[in-house]
């Protein structure tokens, strides 16, 4: 028998190449995982000093995060983000795929377009976003002053419209990541399908709810989950655009929130229970998204 | 079969060999409670040039930018060194990232940091090297200082070597203030004629007083506190809010809060930046701006076509204070990190770096009317109207003290200002944020 067509029948030499990864992983993901585990238990004041012992009582972070009113606007801000994730970017994103699959010239360009913001970091984005609503001399006060739409300029960071403002950049910047995973999708379904379809006269939006968005549902239940998951995490534009819970404390999100805690107050104990809360909700909204839009193996 | 498998095992070995690539080398320092270093004379020389990574106030849009970049390149033509320069902005977050460096073992060499309360997490943790430890091995350190100006810490060492000091006062455009009809302030200044200027400033169209209370109220309450206290008791800290002086911060913040209410501060005072406050100072779009002698050059370097509008005056006084008594002192320094101390090559270069950044020659060009520790005093080069404004208001100045936030934690300073917003807006009481921040001192 020929040597190399039995290889793929030992499993040594896989092993032998998972484990450096694997080695990796826990090194810099499962062991970090388990110190923060602890760390939210311990009494530490300054990031890199040793913990002074547990707290006492010792679960005293995560009574406090039930009380914390800042904690709480975050979650609310979160949650709405979480919302609006996946509204807007994974329902514009679907939109756009769909669009894109139904033309022939030009659909390259428009993949390469819409999936441009995503290279750019987030730091210039919000830099960018931050010239944009800017209360004086800002690109859209200015155009709504000369277009005679507003006669004083508007705060777009004040409570009233703060949410908005922080909200357009995160989305506009990560639609393209959904598209590109669509429309992936979408290049899968088989032409015969269609055909098979089209002779049954189901045509135009008959054709995406019988056939394309039934056989779509599988990658739409994964951009689910990463859109669930990545609104928990979101930090970089946030942050940039709006500091530390600016408008007065309103404009927490849960990662913006984590960062100030551990980093500009020092209170390292707290920020890594309010981290193992952002992965508790990570892991049960994701279950809940993939138990509520059931990713199905016969398709 | 036997080769692929030998094949196999070595890409194996040679990626968990690339794991380990980053792994060598000091962690980050020997331990501090160890002599440190060799302690004899004869450091060698590097026999390369060397990379020295240095962190200080001197960024973004820092008034003192142009001549730091200056000083550095005259550093790097001299001794062949190439400064891997990481300066930020002066505030808060900058001030938390230089102390999470410390503590993540990602510190830089020398580091140009306040010497206040803010530096005392580093010098406890022993990251960073005292004078005296220096002039063993390196007697004329410094030695163009006086000693009596070097910052004390909390074990009673010097660990810093000053620059220039500062100055906080009150920067005016006149230009607003001619068309406004109101007089430019003078060492009399009175908070009640104060408050008048502002509303007729207000009545005209105009901001009165441009400041971010989101991001820096630092300044408003030195002054407003001082207002209702004297400068002696300036550096008095609350034992809680309740005391006398817990009451004189609450009324500082209470002062605050009255302007902000009179709606003297800038329509989006509680979303803007205080670049885009200062950028309405600049534009001639406020009135009144407290800030510090490191913004003079700003002013210079941005908007010097307008240098002539702007003039220093003096912040309003009520009470027992004197609009002549400002804030100020020398609050800086650097500092040699124990991490180049410990590498025979960097320790040389660090110690020549700041020789040559508080040498005379270098001062000079920092320094125009602040205060230094220089023995025989700094030349600074020929005044600009804006700094010859401020040597004027600076001959009329009677008294002179340090911040009372830099002598607090840096925790009860973050929940102090964090809470300013809170307290103008009526969502908390100045005691209740007084007793919060406290709390945490």
């Amino acid at each position: 028998m020929n040597s190399s067509s039995t290889l793929y029948k030992k499993k040594g030499p896989l092993v032998v190449f998972l484990v450096p990864a694997f080695l990796f992983l826990v090194l810099y993901l499962y062991y970090p995982f388990v110190q923060n585990v602890i760390n939210s238990f311990s009494d530490i004041t300054g990031l890199g000093a040793p913990a002074q012992g547990l707290n006492d009582p010792w679960w005293a972070n995560y009574a406090t995060l039930f009380t914390d009113p800042k904690l709480r606007t975050a979650l609310g801000n979160t949650v709405i983000l979480t919302v609006c994730t996946v509204v807007f970017q994974v329902g514009v994103a679907l939109i756009l795929a769909l669009l894109v699959d139904s033309i022939r010239v030009g659909a390259q360009l428009f993949r390469t377009l819409y999936f441009f913001p995503i290279v750019i970091s987030a730091t210039a984005l919000g830099l960018m976003f931050n010239l944009i609503f800017l209360y004086n001399g800002g690109m859209l006060n200015q155009l709504f002053s000369n277009l005679g739409i507003i006669e004083k300029n508007i705060d777009w960071k004040d409570t009233s419209h703060f949410m908005v403002t922080m909200f357009t950049p995160v989305m506009w910047q990560y639609v393209g990541f959904y598209f590109v995973i669509l429309v992936t999708g979408l290049n899968n379904i088989p032409q015969d399908l269609y055909e098979a379809a089209a002779l049954d006269g189901c045509v135009g939006l008959s054709k995406v709810r019988y056939v394309t968005l039934p056989l779509l549902r599988n990658v739409l239940c994964t951009c689910l989950v990463l859109a669930v998951t990545g609104a928990l995490k979101v930090f970089d534009l946030p942050w940039v655009m709006f500091g530390a819970g600016m408008p007065q404390d309103q404009g927490w999100l849960t990662g913006t929130y984590m960062y100030d805690q551990t980093f500009n107050r020092g209170n390292v104990d707290y920020g890594s229970a309010i981290a193992m809360l952002i992965v508790v909700l990570g892991v049960v909204l994701s279950n809940v998204a993939n138990r509520v839009f059931k990713p199905r193996n016969d398709l | 079969m036997k080769k692929n498998r030998l094949f196999a095992l070595l890409l194996a070995a040679i990626m968990l060999l690339s794991l380990l690539a980053g792994c060598a080398g000091n962690p980050g320092g020997s331990d501090p409670t160890k002599d440190p270093g060799p302690g004899t004379k004869d450091t060698p020389k590097p026999a390369a040039p060397v990379e020295l990574n240095v962190v200080t106030s001197y960024g973004g849009d820092d008034g003192n930018r142009k001549s730091y970049e200056n000083a550095v390149k005259g550093y790097e033509d001299a001794t062949g060194n190439r400064v891997q320069d990481a300066s930020g902005t002066s505030n808060e977050e900058w001030k938390a990232k230089v102390l999470t460096d410390f503590e993540t073992g990602t510190e830089p060499d020398v580091l140009f940091f306040f010497t206040s309360a803010d530096a005392e997490p580093i010098i406890q943790a022993g990251k960073v090297v005292d004078v005296a430890t220096i002039r063993a091995e390196y007697p004329d350190y410094a030695s163009n200082m006086r000693d009596s100006m070097l910052a004390v810490a909390s074990d009673g060492k010097n660990y810093a070597i000053p620059s220039s000091g500062f100055w906080e006062n009150m920067f005016v455009n006149t230009k607003v203030l001619s068309d406004c009809g109101v007089a430019v302030p003078g060492p009399d200044y009175t908070w009640d004629q104060f408050l008048a200027d502002c509303q007729t400033i207000k009545d005209k169209g105009y901001t009165p007083i441009a400041c971010s209370l989101f991001e820096v109220p630092h300044y408003w309450f030195e002054f407003c506190i001082m207002n209702n206290g004297t400068l002696s008791e300036q550096l008095d800290i609350p034992a809680d809010a309740g005391d006398a002086v817990g009451q004189k911060w609450a009324a500082g913040l209470n002062d605050i809060k009255d302007l902000y209410e009179k709606g003297y501060f800038p329509v989006n005072t509680l979303t803007a930046t205080d670049a885009e406050t200062v950028q309405l100072f600049g534009d001639g779009e406020a009135a009144f701006l407290i800030d510090g002698s490191w913004k003079v050059n700003y002013f210079v370097d941005n908007h010097g076509e307008t240098l002539g509008d702007y003039v220093i005056s003096y912040v309003p006084a009520k009470g027992e204070r004197k609009a002549s008594e400002a804030i100020g002192g020398i609050s800086m320094g650097y500092f040699i990190t124990k991490k180049a101390w410990d590498d025979p090559a960097k320790r040389e270069a660090a110690v020549q770096f700041v020789k040559h950044m508080t040498s005379d020659t270098v001062m000079s060009t920092f320094v125009t009317t602040e205060v230094t520790a220089l023995k025989n005093g700094a030349s600074p080069a020929g005044l600009n109207p804006l700094q010859q404004a401020a040597a004027d208001a600076n001959a009329y100045i009677t008294g002179v003290i340090g911040p009372v936030q830099d002598a607090v934690s840096p925790e009860c300073k973050a929940e102090l200002f964090a809470n300013v917003q809170r307290v103008v807006t009526g969502d908390m009481t100045a005691e209740e944020a007084v007793a919060a921040a406290i709390a945490l001192n």
